[in-house]
């Protein structure tokens, strides 16, 4: 009749209820098979990023919706330049979904230049080039490709992922693909639905890609 | 007897987490071979880190399948069975792993003191404004307008915002109304005429469920006249109150219901999409069902240990129904102010 004892039971109902309910993760709905260039200058430092991101027949079927096309099915890149113009737009929202780190400290991205959508094999593929606003001499250069809301699931391709680009010769690249939330699912049941790490739960299904220059 | 209640109230809470584990099991046992013949290759499946990383990956799988079997449906028309098949299983996983629906409804039924079977009409009212949501979307929005996606996707969204500020207020009336009677019960743990008449109503509220299944739902909060309940303070009885939790979590479309339609239309199969969303639609208001019904039975089984003899019964009850409606409340805001990122859709 204690409370106190009242209120642990009440605890342990509440979490119960709170186990099977709010698990608040999201789930993919756009699949994009990426290639990447990592972009050096000339005097080797890092100047950006060079994506290309094909969606899934699904998500180009969708994109494709109400867009004309002179010869139907058939959509040409100045045809789609006003798409590609929105999807590079939006994309600034979620910080092109790429994050880059120079020996540590978090590095900026400006506005995509070059950018165009690709119309092959009823798949869109999206191309646009990332400059670092700062081009950085780093050690160690990360980058981590991914949705942290996990809408959108990156797989690199299979064939030729990443790609440095003049880089010195002495650089070395490591890609590392996710572990599609096997290792990560222990670490997310711990991840409270409220927490505010539990926005940033995609971050286990990073792409991440590591240039080690001594 | 202390000793005993703190035993007690221990087991409820441990069964209800194996109920909930068990669940997940018995699912994980049944979906190992796929619905369509034949165990799943064991390549395909990833090494299971948990129950969550594995429904993803099901999910993922049937839904990247759709998109391939309405292709297919164009010059074979069996193929729309499949496609059938494939929307209902992918509806099931959708529901059963991530989405503010189950979480919404099961916290709204408890601090309603629903029955279990106002949460199966619910969640299969809910699902089914769901799927209608998003058919009218892609039918007035792509199929009329030949609107694009941008367009679309900006709709969805306004409605997306609209109905997570109709959870919050919807939580927020809960709140409300169950902090009335939480503090009743805080007050009157002494009174032992209180517990009496609690104790008629924990008596009356189990008959419900369990004999007097084919009465009205409706029914069940009226003839007491023990004072204002929390329910009597909630509003009026009746579908005015369930309807709110249908418009709330059903408003929400959702974002593959929408992909899969507009693919659909694209391929002159518009029929086709309807017909999977509806499957969807289904698979997931069976999930949904299921959960609350888990929900009931917990809270049920809660009120028969803890609620027999005294007012701390009772405070425990209110105090759960009190803490379900601040769920809702805190979903709800969440879901509003993006804490939640991951309910949010993402235009491209």
């Amino acid at each position: 009749m204690k409370p106190k004892r009242r209120w642990l039971g009440l605890l342990l109902l509440a979490g119960a209820l709170a186990f099977g309910a709010p698990e608040a993760q999201a789930h993919p709905h756009v699949w994009i098979t990426a290639r990447s260039e990592v972009i050096y200058a000339p005097d080797g430092s890092v100047s950006g990023v060079r994506h290309a991101w094909t969606f899934d027949d699904m998500f180009s079927t969708y994109a494709l919706q109400g867009i004309e096309a002179r010869t139907k099915g058939a959509w040409s890149r100045e045809e789609l330049a006003e798409l590609a113009k929105t999807n590079v737009e939006s994309l600034k929202e979620f910080g092109f979904f790429t994050f880059a780190r120079a020996d540590g400290s978090k590095e900026k991205f400006l506005e995509p230049v070059d950018y165009y959508l690709e119309y092959k094999d009823s798949l869109l593929t999206l191309n646009f080039t990332l400059p670092l606003k700062t081009p950085v001499k780093a050690r160690s250069l990360v980058l981590d490709v991914f949705d942290r809301a996990f809408f959108i699931d990156f797989k690199f391709a299979d064939q030729e992922p990443v790609r440095l680009v003049g880089a010195p010769a002495d650089c070395r690249m490591t890609f590392q693909r996710p572990n599609d939330g096997t290792a990560g699912a222990q670490k997310l049941g711990e991840q409270n639905f409220l927490g505010g790490e539990g926005a940033n739960y995609g971050a286990m299904f990073a792409n991440k890609i590591t240039v080690d220059c001594p | 007897m202390r000793r005993y209640r703190f035993v007690r109230n221990l087991a409820i809470g441990v069964a209800t987490c194996f109920a909930w584990l068990a669940i997940d099991g018995a699912l994980e046992i049944l979906m190992a071979q796929t619905p369509f013949g034949g165990p799943r290759p064991a390549a395909a499946a990833p090494e299971i880190g948990g129950l969550f990383g594995w429904l993803l990956a099901r999910q993922s799988e049937f839904y990247r399948e759709i998109s391939a079997t309405i292709r297919a449906a164009k010059s074979d028309g069996s193929a729309v069975w499949t496609l059938l098949a494939i929307a209902f299983a992918y509806g099931i996983f959708h529901a059963a792993g991530p989405g503010h629906g189950k979480a919404v409804i099961s916290s709204y039924l408890i601090a309603n003191r629903e029955t279990a079977r106002r949460g199966i009409v619910l969640s299969f009212a809910s699902a089914l404004l769901q799927s209608l949501v998003a058919v009218l979307i892609v039918g007035i929005g792509a199929g009329l307008l030949n609107a694009t996606a941008r367009t679309m996707c900006g709709a969805e969204k306004a409605i997306e915002i609209a109905s997570y500020a109709l959870i919050a207020a919807f939580g927020a009336r809960l709140v409300w109304s169950k902090g009335g009677g939480f503090m009743r019960a805080l007050q009157a743990r002494p009174a032992p005429a209180m517990a009496v008449a609690h104790h008629h109503d924990h008596d009356h509220d189990h008959g419900h469920d369990h004999r007097h299944g084919d009465d009205h739902v409706h029914d069940e909060h009226c003839g007491h006249a023990h004072g204002p309940t929390p329910d009597q303070l909630a509003g009026p009885g009746g579908w005015q109150r369930g309807l709110g939790a249908i418009v709330a979590v059903g408003l929400r479309p959702c974002s593959g219901a929408i992909l899969v339609l507009v693919f659909a239309l694209a391929q002159g199969l518009f029929w086709a999409g309807i017909a999977a969303t509806f499957a969807m639609g289904l698979g997931t208001a069976i999930t949904v069902a299921a959960i609350a019904v888990i929900a009931v039975s917990a809270k049920s089984l809660a009120q028969r240990l803890s609620g027999a003899s005294d007012g701390g019964g009772t405070l425990i009850l209110r105090g759960i129904e009190f803490g379900a409606a601040g769920l809702v409340l805190l979903f709800g805001l969440g879901l509003l102010f993006g804490y939640l990122a991951a309910e949010r859709v993402t235009c491209l």
